[in-house]
């Protein structure tokens, strides 16, 4: 499901998907504070009515493939606010959006016995893409929990999935 | 916080399509886009004044009447606006909450747990079948401490400056990234914002945000034009390209030196077209960089293959911007 805008990179829209007033996240905050952290790829977007039908929701359903902190099963739900139902679309600003086939690695949340939900909204999703040689790549947050100073622009680079995952893995052993 | 999407129709299409040889234009700013119908439909409100309501309850000490003046003072300023046509009409208290889909636009405070990093969100009711947009709703999260008085005070969240941020949300606009931050301690903090619209709050205290700057005007004018805004304004178009490609989602800033003002949209389209409307006529210093400052998607949406790989660069010459036209294509090739 596309939830706000739909992408036509080369038409002549562009999307925007973003708007909310966020706190800045970083991967240290986010392996902290993440109930569990999964890799996987997406197998289902529903959207659905929340109890009593107030607002529209979507279960995303992740076949996990592996996790870098604590355990929710081999498939695991969790929800974002929002989605597309009958005809009625309701668009919640910033909550991320996902497709079937997706390949992703989530930070959830929870509260009590509820479905997860995906912590700091768009900020605690990180989406998988491959390189043109094949090689699986994660572009990290423009926050490094590492390095104080001015944030420096042109160097953000996608890296690679094994340092990324590493650098999640110890971070949030750290927090335990 | 700040900054925003829009989009400059009827003129820079046909001002496009000839300096680009061909059909597609380069839009100036974002824009909230959605696919209805089988169509690509712009957000935005078709009829004025937009009618809102206040939730009606006190919330961390905050009466309903105290918020709703608050809002109203957002309301207000983004009104205000010379060159742009929206109005908004407070239509008043309802035991509804932000993000009931009830067909009221409706602003007021929840706690939502699940939104723990998310100070204030807007979101949209839209038809799936015509594009039309039905409602809009700003929830403030209750999970944060909030302050509504006239000078701010210390540790608390400031509702109008935060109101102002999602008002613009509410009428159409998106993110802007004219803004700067840096890591201290390991956390981020915003040290500059150059747009109501940029992501990220300046910090509980603050009320330096309770005024619109030059980015907004342009956008919220660009997308509900009025008087001779787009006749008394000019724009700037061109292409932002890497290793002879076409750049997608690189940032590219106009600083008028006259005024101090900066306008921004993106290259939007893989050929690494961009159009920066709503500019004053006379030079303009362009800057193109890559967003590495933000979360991409709260810009753009996860499909887009924003390029990130490459270093800032100035156009080598100032660009004279026209009144009521066009630049005329500038190109600009970026490094890896």
């Amino acid at each position: 499901m596309r939830a706000v805008l739909i992408a036509v990179a080369l038409s002549l829209f562009s999307s925007v998907a973003g708007a909310t007033v966020f706190l800045p996240t970083d991967l240290n905050d986010l392996s902290r504070d993440a109930v569990a952290i999964a890799r996987g790829r997406i197998v289902a977007v529903d959207a659905q009515w929340t109890d009593g039908r107030r607002s529209i929701e979507t279960l995303v359903t992740l076949e996990t493939e592996t996790y870098l902190k604590g355990s929710l099963g081999q498939v695991v739900q969790f929800r974002v606010p929002g989605g597309s139902l009958g005809r009625f679309r309701s668009v919640v600003v910033g909550a991320p959006s996902f497709a079937v086939g997706q390949r992703v690695i989530v930070f959830l949340g929870s509260r009590g016995p509820t479905v997860p939900y995906v912590l700091g909204m768009s900020q605690g999703v990180f989406r998988l893409s491959q390189s043109p040689q094949g090689d699986w790549l994660v572009t990290p947050p423009s926050i490094s929990a590492a390095a104080d100073g001015p944030i420096v622009r042109g160097i953000r680079r996608p890296s690679p999935l094994g340092d990324f995952e590493r650098d999640v893995r110890a971070l949030a052993g750290a927090a335990r | 916080m700040s900054g925003g999407p829009v989009h400059r129709v009827a003129g820079l299409l046909a001002i496009a399509a000839v300096l680009f040889g061909h059909t597609q234009p380069a839009f100036a700013y974002l824009k909230f886009g959605l696919e209805a119908g089988g169509r690509e439909v712009t957000l935005k409100w078709t009829t004025t004044p937009v009618r809102y309501f206040v939730t009606d309850q006190t919330v961390g000490g905050i009466s309903a009447a105290d918020f709703q003046a608050a809002t109203a003072q957002a309301f207000a300023t983004w009104q205000s606006v010379p060159s742009a046509s929206i109005t908004y009409r407070f239509a008043g208290f309802t035991s509804s909450t932000p993000g009931d889909d009830d067909g009221r636009t409706t602003l007021g405070f929840l706690n939502e747990p699940a939104l723990d990093r998310v100070l204030a969100s807007t979101s949209f009711l839209v038809d799936n079948v015509t594009g039309a947009l039905l409602e809009a709703d700003i929830f403030f999260n209750s999970a944060f401490t909030w302050s509504v008085s006239k000078d701010g005070e210390p540790g608390k969240w400031d509702v109008q400056s935060i109101a102002l941020h999602e008002i613009g949300h509410l009428s159409g606009l998106g993110h802007s990234a004219i803004g700067e931050t840096q890591i201290v301690n390991g956390s981020r903090r915003v040290l500059s914002a150059g747009a109501v619209m940029f992501p990220i709050a300046l910090g509980p205290g603050d009320i330096s945000s309770r005024q619109l700057d030059a980015d907004d005007v342009a956008g919220i004018s660009d997308l509900y034009p009025d008087g001779d805004f787009n006749a008394a304004t000019g724009s700037v178009s061109g292409q932002v390209t890497k290793n002879g490609q076409g750049v997608f989602g690189a940032h590219v800033v106009a600083f008028d030196p006259g005024t101090g003002e900066q306008i921004a949209n993106f290259t939007l389209t893989r050929s690494g077209l961009f159009s920066i409307a709503g500019l004053r006529p006379g030079p303009h210093v362009i800057r193109v960089e890559p967003l590495d400052d933000a979360d991409i998607e709260s810009f753009f949406d996860s499909a887009e293959p924003v390029d990130l790989s490459f270093r800032a660069k100035f156009y080598e010459r100032l660009v004279v911007v026209p009144r009521g036209g066009d630049s005329g294509s500038i190109q600009i090739a970026v490094s890896p």
